[in-house]
């Protein structure tokens, strides 16, 4: 910086100085210095999920997507929540948590320690699960400390997690004998249900029943590897192989090549098929046959070898309770489909018109939809298609695309629910979407894309009604009629719309307290009033 | 563009519409702290923004602002220096939104019936020439002054760095010298 520079800047400061003493300042009006304290009597707000309210409402646009984006942890928080105890629940389920201290093994049995002998009956429906592993271990150990001569597990299912599996063949291994019954006729005992039908002391199946792989056609080595890459899928397949030959093994030597093939090549089998494999003791159509069947066999328990005593033996079945059953049924593909959907689009409710419950529900239905698809061989692409779709569709009548983005977010999700599940490894079952529930739930969601985002958007940008709050967001006072409140010489305040403004008099002059006016335009928030006819 | 300023005024007007004081006491220290405070404020804000109407909305939008983060003062002896924080927050942001919607030079307006401040700006050249300068530069400008604060004070109300302050000044300074004395020209 030069010297004249600074000399200058000097001179330019000081002519500064000098003439801002000189200005003056005008008071300020009377009615902006009473306003604050005068007017505003509610109290500060303190807390803080009121400060962060009172900041969306004060800083516009930034304010709101924090408090967005608070909502939004929130839900993330809540639904993460709803996860983590659900999944515990699952964890406790697939084993102690639901049963009585063990009891002392008895290595004989007495039959009818209370008149006949009583055999127990579990019987099982659906995916191999948390659920029913609870439900298989807690019967069990029923069945134990009521001194039941068997008990009886009726097997029908595609298969399930491997998990819980492994708990169910934990508690096969019971101080009682274990029947694995395959049946009614047209029941399955698939991929998981295999293994568990093995594991059983005693097993049975009824005629028109199947034994082995969920899907007789693909080989599911190549489909684990689809997901999860060869080494894993030769990993998950080498386990297997080693679990089946070795329960196969207990049951019968010459079983054990029939047991791997069902693994190894995804082998189905008749009931008469597998009778001659030596992997079932017999075929009964009933639990009356069943019981008629295992009467006399001899089974080991605990390395003794012990008699069963089922022969006209009354039969006690133990039923799901009301919440595994709902639980249970969560595992069904079209359930966990249709829970993921609408937990997705309630979530989608949340962030076009938070109310936090939206938010909940959805955060609920996804949490669940997780749980049940716990035991289904989710397949990630399927998934994420199914979300793409979703969010293609809401986004639709937001960023206008000419009904590009609704034909391809159906498109997306219809593909993403066909695939939405993947194909089974050897234990979980092989699953899909129902056409119509596909169809419905890609209606529901363009319909709501379509219907309720483009109403709620509506909703947003709609002009607030008069004396709500907000109206000088809009310029509808212009056209009304008030009242002066303070005389306009030529400006003052006018009461409109419920609201005092300041108003200045068009064309100059003055208008005293109570004339009656009419707003012609409104400059910023200032309005311009003509006399009212 | 008007919703901001809107959502306070209906909040502070509507009151005294729906029937004024809920039982509540007034926070008295609040309104005394705050009165001594409201001729300076609007003569910052006046010459900051260079309209009356502006500056009054202004001033009344920090003392709403202030109001609602009273409670979190910590140190109401500084009540002074937070509350001019406020208002040059609150000008700068008008000051903004100004300049996005119009560009006139002083010497376009029509000073004939201009407001108070406009009309005592354009008394003289480095007032008009004032007008001329960008949002910062201005508001450094206004707080030396016609706030009479140090740059470090202003650099404090600006929540910027003191070196920033200083090469606005000078900037500023430069500007408005160039601005007024044209057949002179720069010494650059």
């Amino acid at each position: 910086m030069s010297d004249s520079d600074f000399d200058s800047d000097i001179e330019t400061e000081e002519r500064l100085r000098r003439f801002a003493a000189s200005t003056r300042t005008p008071a300020l009006p009377e009615e902006t210095a009473a306003l604050p304290w005068k007017v505003q009597t509610e109290t500060p707000e303190t807390g803080p999920f009121w400060f962060r309210l009172s900041l969306a409402g004060l800083s516009g646009r930034a304010g709101r997507a924090l408090a967005g984006g608070a909502r939004l942890a929130v839900t993330l928080a809540v639904a993460g929540g709803l996860l983590f105890v659900v999944s515990n629940t699952r964890t406790s389920g697939s084993g102690a948590a639901l049963i009585e201290p063990p009891t002392t093994p008895r290595p004989t049995l007495q039959p009818g320690a209370r008149g006949g002998p009583e055999v127990v009956v579990l019987p099982t429906h659906g995916v191999v699960d948390g659920v029913m592993a609870s439900y298989v271990a807690g019967g069990v150990k029923q069945a134990e400390s009521d001194g039941a001569a068997a008990v009886i597990i009726q097997l029908d299912t595609l298969g399930g997690a491997s998990d819980a599996m492994e708990s169910i063949v934990q508690s096969l291994h019971a101080t009682i004998p274990t029947i694995v019954w395959v049946g009614p006729s047209g029941a399955k005992a698939a991929s998981a249900g295999t293994f568990i039908t093995l594991s059983a002391n005693l097993a049975y199946m009824a005629p028109s029943t199947n034994i082995g792989a969920a899907s007789p056609v693909a080989s599911s080595g190549q489909d684990i590897a689809s997901v999860y890459g060869q080494t894993e899928a030769d990993k998950v397949m080498k386990d297997a192989i080693a679990s089946i030959r070795s329960i196969a093994q207990e049951r019968h030597p010459q079983a054990v090549a029939w047991a791997v093939s069902t693994v190894q090549n995804a082998d189905s089998y008749t009931a008469q098929e597998a009778l001659d494999a030596h992997a079932i003791n017999g075929i009964a159509a009933s639990l009356d046959e069943v019981l008629k069947a295992a009467d006399g066999q001899e089974v080991t328990i605990n390395g003794a070898q012990v008699v069963v005593h089922t022969s006209g033996a009354t039969i006690k079945t133990i039923d799901e309770d009301f919440i595994q059953t709902i639980l249970h049924d969560l595992d069904d593909p079209n359930v966990a489909f249709i829970l993921l959907v609408i937990g997705v689009l309630c979530v989608a409710v949340e962030f076009f018109h938070p109310t936090l419950l939206a938010g909940l529900i959805g955060a609920f239905c996804l949490a669940l939809a997780f749980y049940g698809s716990g035991s289904l061989p989710l397949n990630i692409l399927g998934v994420v298609l199914v979300v793409l779709g979703i969010v293609m569709l809401i986004l639709e009548p937001a960023v206008p695309s000419h009904g590009l983005l609704t034909v391809g977010g159906i498109v997306s999700f219809v593909i993403g629910a066909v695939a939405f599940y993947g194909s089974p490894g050897p234990y979980l079952p092989a699953a899909s979407v129902a056409w119509p529930i596909i169809g419905v739930m890609a209606a529901a969601a363009a319909a709501y894309g379509l219907v309720i985002v483009r109403t709620l958007l509506a909703l947003r940008n709609r002009p607030v009604p008069e004396g709500v709050g907000l109206v000088g967001s809009q310029d509808e006072v212009v056209g009304m009629e008030g009242v002066v409140e303070r005389d306009l010489d030529p400006s003052g305040t006018v009461y409109v719309a419920r609201e005092s403004w300041s108003a200045i008099l068009e064309g100059g002059g003055s208008a005293p307290r109570g004339t009656k006016v009419r707003v012609i335009r409104k400059e910023g928030l200032t309005l311009i009033v003509e006399p009212a006819k | 563009m008007f919703v901001k300023e809107a959502y306070l005024h209906s909040d502070v007007v509507r009151a005294p519409a729906q029937g004024l004081a809920r039982g509540r006491a007034i926070d008295a220290e609040f309104a005394t702290a705050l009165a001594d405070e409201l001729s300076g404020a609007y003569r910052l804000a006046g010459y900051m923004l260079a309209d009356a109407a502006e500056a009054q909305d202004a001033v009344q939008e920090a003392s709403v602002r202030a109001w609602r983060a009273w409670s979190r003062l910590r140190e109401k002896d500084k009540f002074h220096s937070w509350f001019n924080q406020i208002l040059v927050n609150v000008c700068r942001s008008r000051l903004r939104r100004q300049s996005r919607r119009r560009t006139t030079d002083i010497e376009e307006v029509d000073i004939e019936g201009a407001d108070p401040f406009r009309a005592s700006l354009a008394r003289d050249a480095i007032g008009r020439a004032l007008s001329a300068l960008s949002t910062e530069l201005r508001m450094v400008v206004v707080l030396r002054y016609w706030g009479d604060l140090s740059l470090a004070e202003i650099a404090d109300r600006l929540g910027i760095p003191i070196g920033t302050v200083k090469s606005r000044h000078h900037a500023a300074l430069q500007t408005l010298r160039r601005r007024i004395e044209p057949a002179a020209g720069s010494s650059r």
